[in-house]
């Protein structure tokens, strides 16, 4: 007889990590997200948003506190076994290496010995780049490439995916669309996604968001119950509105920017 | 398209092999072989040609894992101070009368030199548990002036004839390449592509970033490690065969790319294959212009190689990592 695991499959306990010489990035952070959970991480620029996704992803090793995988300790796994179960996607992508959009899609299949069920091309297909398969990446626009990252991150195949700041220069249209393939991935293969946000409107689409400040947790549940005006007030420092509109969206208001 | 490309880049370095063995100032038949024939091809061209063969492949590999390393198109293995440290433990070595090992005590400082210097660079570039490709730059040129600076120190306050010979030689010569040496730096260069093509994917990782090269499945700063140890094994083998001969380093890797694509498990053992080819017809062309002078293989890689470099730089987006 073997037991279901029901448990949270990423778990961070006490977490608290500081750059060399510098002040406390994360302070005693712990949250944990469940199998299929969407979570939408919010905070300030230098909030600490970035470090708790790197050290989540175990790209950096806390000063103090656990992570957990699948309720194991992340530094005992291989790094090719963390890699088929956790992704993680920079927030800064600077390839200047004339690598074909298939090369770099083709590189998610790096951990693997024998390849998962979806070829490249399916891949490239998904995020709308079948014509520029062949393509170089460098002759690309910032959105494109980005499109053919998150190629790569989907034919990596991982369960939980640690996505910094994804939408960063996509246009509304690929921002939406790249959300919705996440949830279809949700619905047919049960992903969980931390995704770290700055924009309060995207924040809102999310079934769960947490609030971060200085590195501790300011908030975290239903947009509902954390996305205040109060609570954004602590967190960016700005008088906003949140409002329902006729249909079904919510979105913040601000007065006249200038 | 680009397995039609390959097959021909292999064919047109078959050809320049052969020529290189077979033409020069005294072109041989080698369907007709005389006796002195023989003895040209066997104790003089082909130790040369190999010796060639060898330092170029050292040489374009361990600039295409080098660019890719430290992720800058700049980069040759020399940048990092590998050639003045060993011009500088050469010119030592004789000034202090180093001459333990006989005829190769020029080689065998050079090794030890490069080998030094390469360690030196890694500690330089070393911070918290892992080589900083930014480091890494920064400490190699800074290294590279003080080497150079007193390497023309020595040559200023010294008239020693052998420091002056063993300073023209690390300029590049091959004239005086025969077996002895073959044996170990072969040893080093098949060792130094072994770990580098075991490990191009990694190496294709790192170049997207450490990040995403660390979400892929792959340990950072180890895997930095095993390529710069790949590079400094096999640059360090290239000075002790015949000196520092420039442009081979930086221009190979951009010529493949250019060619055949970014991909590591390709760029790299196709550089060190154009490696070779370039320099044994760089030297093919530095014995039979005016014979019997010869010229430098290092002048002519840098004269045929720069104008090259340029042509290919006012092409976009060629000069890239």
């Amino acid at each position: 007889m073997f037991s279901v695991y029901s448990g949270p499959i990423l778990e961070l306990r006490d977490v608290s990590y500081r750059y060399p010489g510098h002040r406390l990035i994360v302070d005693k952070l712990g949250f944990s997200i469940g199998n299929g959970e969407f979570i939408g991480l919010l905070g300030a620029n230098g909030s600490g948003k970035s470090t708790i996704l790197k050290l989540a992803a175990g790209m950096l090793y806390p000063a103090a506190g656990d992570i957990r995988l699948w309720d194991k300790p992340l530094p005992a796994y291989r790094n090719k076994d963390r890699a088929k179960l956790l992704c993680y996607f920079p927030q800064h992508l600077d390839v200047n290496a004339p690598f074909t959009v298939r090369e770099i899609v083709g590189m998610g299949l790096y951990p693997y010995d024998i390849p998962p069920q979806m070829t490249v091309d399916e891949a490239v297909e998904m995020v709308g780049l079948g014509e520029k398969a062949g393509a170089y990446v460098t002759n690309l626009s910032g959105g494109e490439r980005r499109r053919v990252f998150i190629a790569m991150t989907l034919i990596q195949g991982a369960g939980i995916l640690l996505l910094d700041e994804p939408l960063a220069n996509l246009d509304i249209k690929y921002q939406i669309e790249f959300l919705r393939l996440l949830r279809g991935l949700q619905e047919k293969k049960g992903i969980s996604v931390i995704m770290a946000l700055h924009d309060i409107n995207v924040a809102l689409q999310f079934e769960k968001v947490m609030l971060i400040k200085e590195g501790s947790i300011l908030g975290i549940g239903s947009p509902e119950t954390v996305l205040t005006g109060e609570m954004i007030k602590q967190a960016f420092d700005v008088a906003v509105e949140i409002r329902k509109s006729d249909r079904g969206g919510t979105h913040i208001t601000h007065e006249r920017w200038f | 398209m680009r397995t039609v490309r390959f097959g021909i880049f292999i064919i047109a370095a078959a050809m320049i092999l052969a020529l290189a063995l077979f033409a020069g100032p005294r072109m041989i038949n080698p369907f007709h072989l005389s006796g002195t024939e023989r003895e040209i091809l066997f104790a003089i061209r082909l130790p040369r040609v190999v010796v060639a063969m060898l330092m170029g492949m050292a040489l374009g590999a361990s600039g295409a894992i080098l660019q890719g390393v430290l992720r800058n198109p700049l980069a040759d293995p020399y940048i990092l101070g590998i050639s003045s440290g060993a011009s500088l433990a050469a010119a030592l070595g004789l000034m202090s009368g180093f001459y333990f090992f006989g005829s190769l005590s020029v080689p065998v400082a050079a090794f030890i030199g490069a080998t030094l210097v390469s360690l030196l660079v890694g500690a330089f570039g070393w911070k918290r548990g892992g080589l900083w490709p930014e480091r890494l730059l920064l400490a190699g040129i800074g290294l590279n002036f003080l080497f150079s600076a007193v390497l023309m120190l020595l040559m200023s306050v010294s008239s020693d004839e052998g420091l002056r010979r063993a300073v023209l030689w690390m300029f590049g010569d091959l004239s005086m390449a025969d077996w002895t040496l073959i044996p170990p730096a072969s040893a080093f260069v098949v060792v130094g592509l072994g770990i580098a093509f075991a490990r191009s994917k990694a190496l294709n990782a790192l170049i997207l970033g450490d990040e995403f090269a660390h979400s892929l499945g792959f340990a950072v700063q180890r895997e930095r490690l095993f390529m710069f140890a790949a590079m400094a094994l096999m640059t360090s083998a290239s000075v002790s065969l015949g000196g520092t001969i420039g442009f081979i380093g930086l221009l190979m890797p951009h010529i493949v790319r250019f060619l055949l694509g970014a991909d590591s498990r390709v760029l790299i053992p196709a550089s060190a294959v154009a490696g070779g080819a370039f320099l044994c017809l760089a030297d093919l062309i530095g014995r039979s212009l005016m014979p019997p002078m010869e010229l430098p293989s290092g002048t002519v890689t840098a004269v045929i190689g720069a104008p090259y470099f340029l042509y290919l730089l006012r092409r976009k987006d060629v000069l890239s990592v």
